[in-house]
């Protein structure tokens, strides 16, 4: 196994099974998928509204199994995980921001930062260091009082991304992450993932319908009917 | 997840459902108080009633009647009998007494007495635990000692009305009022043909008086010898008077009325009791009868605990309803925390934490309201049932008791009830679709 791989499909195949058992129709959703990630790239995955590219995250991030085929994270092969393993290598491995930022409501912006750290087990005063630590370094250090209704898109981002960070995984995984931002938002949050990635080295799989997120890539991976179908590198 | 982090985890979530949880502990609390107050009735008349038994009997004493031979047929208990009691493990002493069937006339100087005679063997009575308050143990044929309560009866020959009206006793000024010991003490008895025979006979000692305040002995204790020689000059058993000495079969063994069996402690007293029972001797003992008060009481306090255990599965709807909407209300939030790496396990316990704390919170009240209650009855159902019926009750009856045993088991039946009533909605929690979840379809 190659040690500079972070993450390596392996002809995946991934059919979502509809209706009941006796009127059951397949619908084949990805077919014969394999690529790899190397560490510290960020890597971007394009591709029309319903060609997968969801499907495909969620397989990675363990939310659903594959149908066939392997998915080799940082040198484990995820898809043969139980659920209580997938978990611990989430918590350990995967960092997840999403398009509608997945904040829990009754929390505060600093709870939600520190949630990743209670369900590890982390310390009380360790914990309240590093969250805040966290809140100053995605500029939101007054913020941390607040709940995620009175925060906005964009600063929610941040939030959702500081916990995503918080306990500096290798992997994050992104499905659309500015689809819900302006285009000012959406260059600051960019520039904020590339000085994560030069700095930290942290390897970045980023979903996006967007021309510029894309662009900001060292790669792009484009789906098409759950197919891949070109390669390429950016600029 | 530290226990800490979860027990704040179910703090924040109970504070957002005050009023619901409020209510579930609430019908917890009362199911749990309703169980124990329930059964608390029975624990306290069983108390009532075992107390007072005990209080009236000696508990280490097994009474013992006869024995029945092969037939079913009475058997009286002989020297052989008494032998082999004494050769039983963890018997302290085996007492024998007869009576004498008639009642001698005690006389002595201007003082008489009409009291009972009894034979006893002195050697098991001290065993047995019986003191004297004066003199000394009886050693040759004509040397008696007396009961406590002897000199009551001993009340000066005179014409006069030696009676108290009021109380039937002899009055204060007819009682001898001398001292007793190495008094010469008259006995009379009398045969079939109103013959009177006297024997004389030497006070040595007074016996202690019955533990029992309200138990009066006022026996004469003679010896065996003396015994025998009514029994000779009647010609019938234990000088018996009214019946024919022809018409008794002649092979006359000695036997014994009144054999008590002694045993070392409260513990062995059991166990002994049940060997006599299999070897066909006619027992009685105060374990006896709290063998079957107890078994009386453990059936109705299982049948209480039952009834009280329904209450308490009525209130654990009620947590599995709470519980229930508290997981579908949460959804969106178990979704997350399981995307970010929640271990099911830990989500389970948060909920079956949540659910147990109501169970303890109820519990707990439960246990604090059964306290109050069960004063308030002791206190209120004795002047309830005085005034309705103008009679008063037993003085310490204890109409409602709560043990440790009784909290405990109380408790334990509402932790277990509740946490399996948690168990389902807990469950559940952990079977949540995280993509389901985050897309709020739940
Ligand atoms: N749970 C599901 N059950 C059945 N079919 C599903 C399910 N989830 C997705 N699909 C189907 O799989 C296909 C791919 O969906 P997916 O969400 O991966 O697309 P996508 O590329 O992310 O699209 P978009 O850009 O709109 O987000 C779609 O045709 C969709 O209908
Ligand atoms: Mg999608």
């Amino acid at each position: 196994m190659n040690k500079e791989i972070m993450l390596d499909i392996k002809q995946l195949h991934h059919e979502f099974i509809l209706g009941k058992k006796k009127q059951q129709t397949r619908i084949s959703v990805l077919k014969d998928i394999s690529f790899q990630v190397k560490k510290g790239e960020v890597v971007t995955l394009v591709g029309k509204s319903g060609s997968g590219k969801s499907t495909l995250l969620n397989l990675i991030s363990g939310f659903i199994h594959p149908t066939r085929g392997e998915i080799w994270i940082n040198g484990s092969e995820v898809s043969t995980f139980t659920e209580k393993q997938f978990a611990n290598f989430r918590l350990k491995h995967m960092g997840f921001i999403f398009q509608n930022f997945q904040l829990i409501p009754s929390m505060t912006a600093f709870q939600n930062i520190e949630l990743p750290l209670i369900l590890k087990g982390e310390n009380e005063n360790k914990r309240k260091q590093m969250t805040l630590d966290m809140l100053e370094k995605v500029g939101l250090k007054e913020f941390g009082d607040y709940y995620p209704s009175e925060l906005s898109g964009g600063q929610q981002q941040r939030i959702s991304i500081a916990r995503a960070l918080i306990l500096e995984p290798p992997l994050i995984l992104a499905d659309e992450p500015t689809g819900s931002l302006d285009s000012e938002t959406e260059a600051s949050l960019l520039e904020f993932i590339q000085q994560l990635n030069e700095d930290l080295g942290i390897t970045f799989l980023i979903i996006t319908h967007d021309e510029v997120v894309a662009r900001t890539g060292h790669r792009t991976i484009a789906i098409r009917d759950g197919r891949l179908v070109e390669s390429g590198v950016s600029q | 997840m530290k226990f800490r982090d979860q027990l704040r985890f179910i703090r924040q979530n109970i504070k957002k459902n005050k009023i619901r949880t409020f209510m579930t502990i609430l019908a917890t609390a009362m199911g749990c108080a309703f169980l124990i107050v329930l059964a608390s009735i029975a624990y306290g008349l069983q108390e009532s009633i075992v107390e007072d038994t005990l209080e009236q009997q000696i508990i280490t004493q097994i009474d013992i009647y006869g024995q029945e031979d092969e037939k079913g047929n009475f058997q009286s208990l002989t020297l052989e009998n008494i032998e082999y009691l004494e050769s039983i493990e963890q018997v302290k002493a085996v007492t024998r007494r007869n009576q004498l069937r008639q009642m001698p006339l005690f006389a002595m100087d201007d003082y008489e007495a009409e009291t009972a005679a009894v034979a006893a063997h002195f050697p098991s009575e001290v065993a047995s635990g019986l003191t004297l308050r004066e003199g000394r143990l009886p050693e040759n044929r004509g040397e008696v000692v007396v009961g406590s309560h002897f000199i009551k009866n001993l009340a000066e020959v005179t014409d006069e009305n030696i009676y108290d009206e009021e109380t039937g006793e002899i009055k204060e000024g007819y009682i001898y009022q001398g001292n007793l010991v190495d008094e010469v003490l008259e006995m009379t008895v009398i045969n079939n043909d109103d013959e009177k025979d006297s024997i004389p006979l030497k006070i040595v000692g007074v016996l202690e008086a019955p533990t029992r305040e309200w138990m009066q002995d006022k026996n004469v204790y003679i010896s065996d010898k003396v015994f025998s020689e009514v029994e000779k000059f009647t010609g019938t058993p234990g000088g018996e008077l009214g019946v024919d000495p022809k018409e008794l079969d002649s092979t006359s063994i000695e036997t014994f009325d009144e054999v008590k069996v002694y045993a070392d402690n409260l513990e062995a007293v059991q166990g002994i009791a049940d060997k006599l029972d299999e070897e066909n001797y006619m027992t009685y003992s105060v374990v006896n009868e709290m063998k079957q008060i107890n078994m009386f009481f453990a059936i109705g306090k299982a049948g209480l605990i039952l009834v009280g255990t329904i209450a308490i599965i009525i209130a654990s709807i009620g947590i599995y309803n709470t519980m229930t909407m508290a997981v579908t209300e949460r959804a969106p939030d178990i979704g997350i925390m399981k995307a970010i790496g929640a271990n099911p396990k830990t989500i389970k316990q948060i909920f079956l934490l949540e659910s147990s704390y109501i169970g303890i919170i109820g519990a707990l009240i439960g246990v604090a309201v059964a306290y109050a209650t069960s004063a308030l009855v002791n206190i209120g159902l004795p002047l309830i049932l005085e005034t309705a019926f103008d009679e008063s009750l037993p003085e310490g009856l204890q109409f409602s008791s709560i043990p440790v045993s009784l909290i405990l088991i109380s408790v334990g039946i509402c932790l277990l009830v509740t946490i399996l009533s948690g168990l389902r909605p807990a469950k559940k929690a952990t079977e949540i679709d995280v993509l389901k979840a985050m897309r709020r379809e739940i």
